[in-house]
């Protein structure tokens, strides 16, 4: 549970190591910024950064995959020479050190920001306050439980003020079944919070920062999500829901026929890396909801 | 001296030349000094120079070697090791059962897999251990700091708080009843702000940073001697997708493995790794076993395997040199990681099935 200042989360990344942060905002892919730096950037020499270009060797991760002997061969240096450009690199991709001192500090600074209440008030005791900020938070039931209308309710508290209890930003919602219903958004909002949302005004405001996605095959779901940090920066994004990753993983995967097990799980695990990512570095909730006997692997 | 001039550690070109220019030993090269060395193969005197700084280097290694002085080799005879080993201390889990089955504790030098399902408790017993080696010794602890690499996300510095403050209290309970003077002393330098400042964290976000952050990680330890504990939670995240290459995959796997023991060893610390559980599917049936590969069952000393029966949590002790195959249940509470109250050891038949491999052990063996 990360729960700090929303953008000051990117102010220490850009505070520590200012490369390090411009880095972080470029398309990311499958893996993280780091491995794609290119080695000049790791402050290595230019003629070196040529030689190994000639052997297609141009970001850290091609350089940190080698064995030694094989960087020897074509960085053309000595053994010695070749740990010291290894640490090198190393340090250009390694994470920050923080003690668990400073991240408990740091999350003191700014406690109410660390939840989403759910104004469930017997949920949100066992949850300790809601759904958690900055982490993955998995709703998995049968169909017909209500799991829809969860996030549609939470989407609404989202938008809320600080002072009602919500995060007072925008919303992105993919939708995977289109069982999204604006109706029923505007419904909830109206008797949840008659004193709130008294005028049409406040109404449209809010369903003006609801943006839903509606995503039907499991390729799309994950460029949506790959394209996601931009869009969170722009529209000042709160929280992430996607309903639900079940249902387009099983339409197209069949995991009795051979093979499929694997891709299946390769999507849903480059998803997850994914918006564990984003849910970190800016310090939202996100939520996906799923069917029953899907379990993959703990998406807290 | 006489070492073959294409084994020495240089750059490759240099080497080649070398060996064309006919110079068969290291003590030739010695001889030669940097400036014959310089006309004969056509390079400058400062390259020369070099080269022959890495050959002096290389070979010192060497004879210290055969004079039998301790540095990079470990040569000694099982009675020091033996002495060693008693010596040493161990990171205690507060879980007794389990510290029993694990022969005292998690044990330094080692590396030790976790290995489970979601949710059973890996990164609970993790956190756990991050807080415990940190205890004064006079309380039994090795009075450690812990390095905490993080590649799934899910460390959580509230819990780690709660698990210090019970510590903590624990401590305090054992000063009172004890009322001595080297128990008070600790006392004040063992405090929340003490712990959590000690317990180093790195989040890597893929395989990259993992690599890179375990090539940086014998010069942080350097810097940070009293480190007594590494934690990788978990080290099949990154390596379980985007890999198409698997046997790019099992070189970097042997890799990091190499590099953990090297540096257990070196820095006298314990390496503790969460590993997850993958489904194999059999010709009528699905087991759940370790992920990353039957190679990568060679890399850990100690494997322990954490799975449920119904509601109850189970730690099986599935490989380890010294101790038994044994299951024990444990308990994780709000203060951490615990013993089942009354605390049960069953030694069932459970490890016959965990293992079909292993002949299980019969009672008279002990």
């Amino acid at each position: 549970m990360r729960g700090d200042g929303r953008l000051s989360r990117l102010g220490w990344a850009a505070g520590g190591e200012p490369c390090a942060g411009a880095a972080r905002l470029q398309v990311l892919g499958s893996l993280g910024s780091m491995a794609a730096k290119k080695l000049r950037r790791a402050r290595l020499s230019q003629e070196l950064c040529e030689r190994l270009s000639r052997h297609q060797i141009t970001t850290c991760q091609d350089f940190l995959c080698l064995s030694l002997l094989e960087l020897m061969k074509v960085t053309g240096q000595s053994y010695y020479d070749v740990q010291k450009l290894l640490c090198k690199v190393s340090r250009a991709c390694a994470p920050k050190m923080q003690t668990a001192y400073e991240m408990k500090l740091r999350k003191s600074v700014n406690p109410s920001s660390a939840f989403l209440s759910t104004t469930l008030h017997s949920l949100d005791k066992v949850l300790h306050g809601g759904v958690p900020c900055g982490s993955l938070t998995e709703i998995t039931s049968p169909p017909g439980c209500g799991k829809t209308q969860f996030c549609i309710m939470v989407s609404v508290l989202a938008t809320l003020p600080v002072s009602m209890g919500g995060l007072d930003g925008a919303v992105i919602y993919i939708d995977t079944e289109s069982a999204f219903s604006a109706e029923r958004l505007v419904e909830i909002a109206g008797n949840r919070f008659p004193t709130y949302f008294d005028s049409d005004e406040k109404l449209f405001c809010m369903t003006r920062s609801i943006h839903l996605y509606r995503e039907l095959t499991c390729g799309s779901v994950l460029k949506r999500i790959m394209s996601l940090e931009e869009e969170i920066i722009s529209k000042k994004v709160k929280l992430i829901i996607i309903d639900s990753v079940a249902s387009v993983v099983r339409k197209e995967f069949d995991t009795k026929l051979q093979g499929n097990l694997a891709e299946r799980s390769n999507f849903l695990a480059r998803g997850a890396s994914m918006l564990k990512y984003l849910a970190e570095e800016f310090s939202i909730p996100v939520s996906s909801s799923s069917f029953l006997k899907f379990l993959p692997y703990s998406i807290k | 001296m006489q070492r073959e001039v294409g084994s020495l550690p240089l750059a490759p070109a240099l080497r080649a030349r070398l060996v064309a220019a006919g110079f068969q030993t290291a003590q030739e090269l010695l001889e030669t000094g940097p400036c014959g060395l310089s006309k004969e193969i056509g390079i400058s005197k400062e390259e020369a120079l070099e080269a022959l700084q890495v050959v002096r280097q290389a070979c010192h290694g060497e004879a210290a070697r055969t004079a039998g002085a301790s540095g990079a080799t470990r040569k000694c005879t099982a009675l020091e090791l033996l002495e060693e080993e008693q010596a040493q201390g161990f990171i205690i889990t507060f879980c007794s059962a389990l510290d029993n089955i694990l022969g005292g504790g998690v044990q330094l030098t080692k590396i030790t897999e976790i290995c489970g399902a979601p949710g059973v408790g890996k990164t609970q017993l993790c956190m756990q251990l991050a807080v415990d080696v940190q205890i004064p010794e006079c309380f039994g602890g090795v009075a450690g700091e812990a390095v905490f690499i993080d590649t799934e996300g899910s460390f959580m510095v509230d819990r780690v708080v709660d698990i210090a403050t019970a510590c903590v209290q624990h401590c305090q309970l054992i000063a009172e009843a004890h009322q001595e003077e080297d128990h008070l002393k600790a006392l004040e330098t063992f405090s929340l702000e003490s712990i959590l400042s000690h317990i180093y964290y790195f989040r890597c976000r893929d395989y990259i940073e993992l690599l890179a952050q375990v090539y940086l990680l014998p010069d942080f330890l350097s810097e940070h001697s009293k480190v007594r504990l590494v934690v990788v939670d978990g080290i099949a995240f990154p390596f379980r997708h985007d890999f198409e290459d698997l046997s790019l995959r099992t070189r970097l796997l042997n890799g990091l493995a190499q590099q953990l023991i090297i540096i257990a060893n070196d820095h006298k610390s314990a390496v503790v790794l969460t590993n997850q559980m993958t489904t194999r599917i059999g010709q009528s049936q699905s087991t759940l076993v370790p992920a990353l590969g039957e190679s990568w069952g060679h890399a850990a000393t100690v494997r322990l395997i954490f799975h449920w029966d119904n509601s109850q949590r189970l730690a099986t002790l599935y490989k380890s040199p010294s101790q038994k195959e044994s299951t024990i249940p444990y308990h994780i509470t709000s203060h951490g990681f615990r013993d089942v109250q009354p605390p049960a050891v069953t030694q069932n038949a459970e490890d016959t099935e965990m293992n079909p491999r292993k002949r299980p052990r019969r009672e008279e063996e002990t």
